[in-house]
């Protein structure tokens, strides 16, 4: 509390505000994870602690599958998406119309999934026709699968989902760097990829692995667009979504989900410790230092 | 065999700069000789940092050329050029210490790590930063901050440095006492500075010579003590010093003088090689610090050419000096400086006085 006139019950109330909002939001996961070690699985009256389904999703390939596929996904996805994200939040900062490109970048946000999932869909079928067909005209067929429903088509929905959000989290880094600092590293000789790479993206480098975890997280979360692209329930989240729809979650989709969110958050939370400690560590240094050196 | 001549260091051509319908640089032609501290003193927007970073390379000249050290350079980037540069500000690099800050630019260029670190050591010594070597640049205080960049920039060992507004961000004694420190490093490394400022003080401390840039145009250079005593246009008499400014016409030419009518007084001015013809508009100019104020009496009251009567307003106390402000009859206002408390007797608001000055202080300016 930095204001001294403030009302501490106030003070108080924010944080009672913020701690149940962020309970409201975790409570579903936090009960999936309590599930997840109940041997009776989910709505029994009796709950007997067991570690049984975590070690059964290792012999469930239909979940093992799917995670590996979101995977692949997420992976390709994320290679793509945050370097043309990048690429634009540069383009960004040196246009001096900067307008156009923010409503390009962010166009796919205002667009519906469905609707957006089912015009990629429509689109890549008729591409493909197109493709076979001036293939059957030029005696080839090489070209007949490039647009079948499948990873690839998955991977350019996906791109298109994420990339706004990765230009935007990396366009966020990027305001506080200073266009003054790439022009020093060229006035030391540095040509303009050695600036960005040694000046530039180190400060903005936290931006750039946040795009890239939004990114697999926002894969894993994904469910319209890749049900609708990739042909075939068998992805993570539809898997999840269909095994939920038609027989119910089995005791080791819950270990699985659970798993996912354990994971989830021990990287962030590890990134939020480290930061925060790294952040106290750089304060107590400079405090230490601040006894005045005298120059000469 | 016959010494080849020396080629200075850099030379602007003709040189154009637009920003679409903007015209920044207007026909710049400029000659900075090798080893010269050399000053673009202007107001702010004038076109003296668009022709620094097009020296730098940091703009491309819409036409025009660009020589450093006799070789046109005008297609090249900024790395590839014989000249480095200090920033007004923030652009140190915030993730590396001091000692990596100035050891960047020979890293770069692909220099062993201890020789970096050797060379870099000593430039830091060199700025009197020794033992901050570690820091991160949010540890230093504004004027130490440009310090590093300026060892930065000098342990390239380029030919050429240039400065733009490298004090602007500093406080008032910070920035006398780094200018200073600015000409004295120049005089010890020998090289050829280029530094834009808008503060007169700033450049009269340092400059070997001082261009004036205003407008997109280079409206006069010479060494810093010609252009602050003897202003050939009427833009610098405005700009450089505290010059009162009169305007008025021609009543009489006469050799190598005129007489000039302002406000019902006819003062006579040296012509100084300008062609001029009787009733031509013409602007006058003289430092404040040569104008005498006398209170007006029939001992002097007779018109010698080189007073004027007018009637006494204010006195503005400036510590050092103090100003006394006079109205002439034209409603125009003079400016006389002396040194604070020369005047015993100073005269009562409204008071007639008269206002005069030596033969050769005044200037005639001709547009």
């Amino acid at each position: 509390m930095t204001d001294d006139f403030a009302n501490p019950w106030l003070y108080r109330l924010k944080w009672a505000y913020m701690l149940l909002i962020v309970t409201t939001l975790m409570a579903p996961v936090m009960y999936v994870m309590y599930i997840s070690f109940n041997a009776n699985g989910f709505g029994a009256n009796e709950y007997v602690f067991t570690w049984e389904w975590y070690g059964l999703i290792f012999q469930d390939q239909l979940l093992l599958g799917a995670l590996r596929w979101t995977l692949s996904l997420a992976v390709v996805v994320t290679l793509i998406a945050v370097p043309m994200a990048l690429v634009s939040a540069k383009l960004y900062k040196q246009s001096t119309n900067k307008l156009p490109i923010v409503f390009l970048m962010l166009a796919p946000l205002f667009v519906p999934p469905d609707i957006l999932g089912s015009a990629l869909l429509v689109f890549f079928k008729n591409l493909n026709l197109t493709f076979a067909w001036f293939g059957d005209l030029l005696g080839v067929s090489f070209m007949d699968g490039w647009f079948q429903l499948g990873f690839s088509t998955a991977v350019i929905g996906l791109i298109i989902y994420t990339i706004p959000y990765s230009f935007i989290v990396i366009l966020i880094t990027m305001g506080r760097y200073r266009s003054e600092q790439t022009e020093a590293a060229r006035a030391c000789g540095a040509d303009g990829w050695r600036a960005f790479w040694d000046i530039e993206f180190p400060q903005i480098r936290a931006g750039v692995f946040s795009a890239c975890s939004f990114t697999v997280i926002l894969c894993f979360n994904e469910y319209t667009r890749t049900s609708l692209l990739k042909g075939g329930f068998d992805t993570f989240t539809t898997v999840l979504i269909s095994q939920m729809l038609n027989t119910g979650m089995s005791p080791q989709s819950y270990a699985m989900s659970s798993l996912v969110s354990f994971i989830a958050i021990a990287v962030i939370g590890s990134i939020i410790v480290f930061t925060m400690i790294r952040s106290d560590s750089l304060s107590r240094t400079a405090r230490a230092k601040a006894a005045p050196v005298m120059s000469t | 065999m016959t010494s080849q001549p020396k080629q200075p260091a850099v030379e602007v051509r003709n040189l154009c700069k637009n920003y679409g319908s903007v015209r920044a640089l207007r026909n710049v032609d400029l000659t900075i000789e090798a080893g010269e501290y050399f000053v673009l003193l202007g107001p702010s927007g004038g076109g003296k940092t668009t022709l620094l970073r097009t020296i730098g390379g940091f703009h491309k000249a819409t036409s025009g050329q660009v020589l450093l050290n006799g070789r046109d350079v005008g297609h090249l980037p900024p790395d590839q050029r014989s000249t480095t540069m200090v920033f007004q500000a923030y652009a140190l690099f915030p993730h590396m210490t001091v000692l990596a800050n100035v050891g960047y630019g020979l890293s770069v260029a692909g220099l062993p790590k201890r020789e970096v670190a050797e060379k870099s050591a000593a430039m830091l010594d060199m700025v009197g930063l020794t033992g901050f070597a570690d820091r991160k640049p949010h540890e230093l205080s504004g004027g130490q901050q440009q310090r590093v960049q300026l060892a930065r920039a000098m342990v390239l060992d380029r030919d050429i440095l240039l400065l733009d507004e490298p004090l602007a961000a500093l406080d008032a004694q910070l920035r006398k006492d780094m200018c200073l420190e600015l000409k004295h490093l120049q005089e010890k490394v020998g090289i050829t500075f280029i530094h834009v400022t808008h503060n007169q003080e700033e450049a009269m401390t340092v400059a070997d010579r001082i261009a004036l840039v205003a407008d997109g145009e280079l409206v006069e250079h010479g060494r810093a003590r010609d252009i602050y005593r003897a202003p050939e246009r009427r833009f610098t008499a405005s700009f450089v010093g505290e010059n009162n400014l009169l305007t008025g016409h021609v009543s009489d030419v006469n050799g190598v003088s005129c007489t000039v009518d302002v406000a019902g007084a006819q003062l006579k001015v040296q012509k100084r090689g300008k062609e001029v013809r009787g009733g031509q508009s013409v602007d006058l100019s003289i430092r404040s610090e040569l104008v005498g104020l006398s209170r007006a009496s029939d001992a002097n009251a007779g018109a010698d050419g080189h007073s004027i009567l007018g009637s006494y307003d204010e006195s503005v106390y400036l510590g050092l000096t103090t100003s006394h402000l006079v109205r002439l009859p034209n409603g125009v206002e003079m400016i006389s400086r002396s040194i604070s408390d020369s005047l015993d007797d100073m005269p009562e608001p409204g008071e007639p006085v008269r206002l005069h000055w030596q033969p050769e202080a005044i200037r005639l300016h001709v547009n």
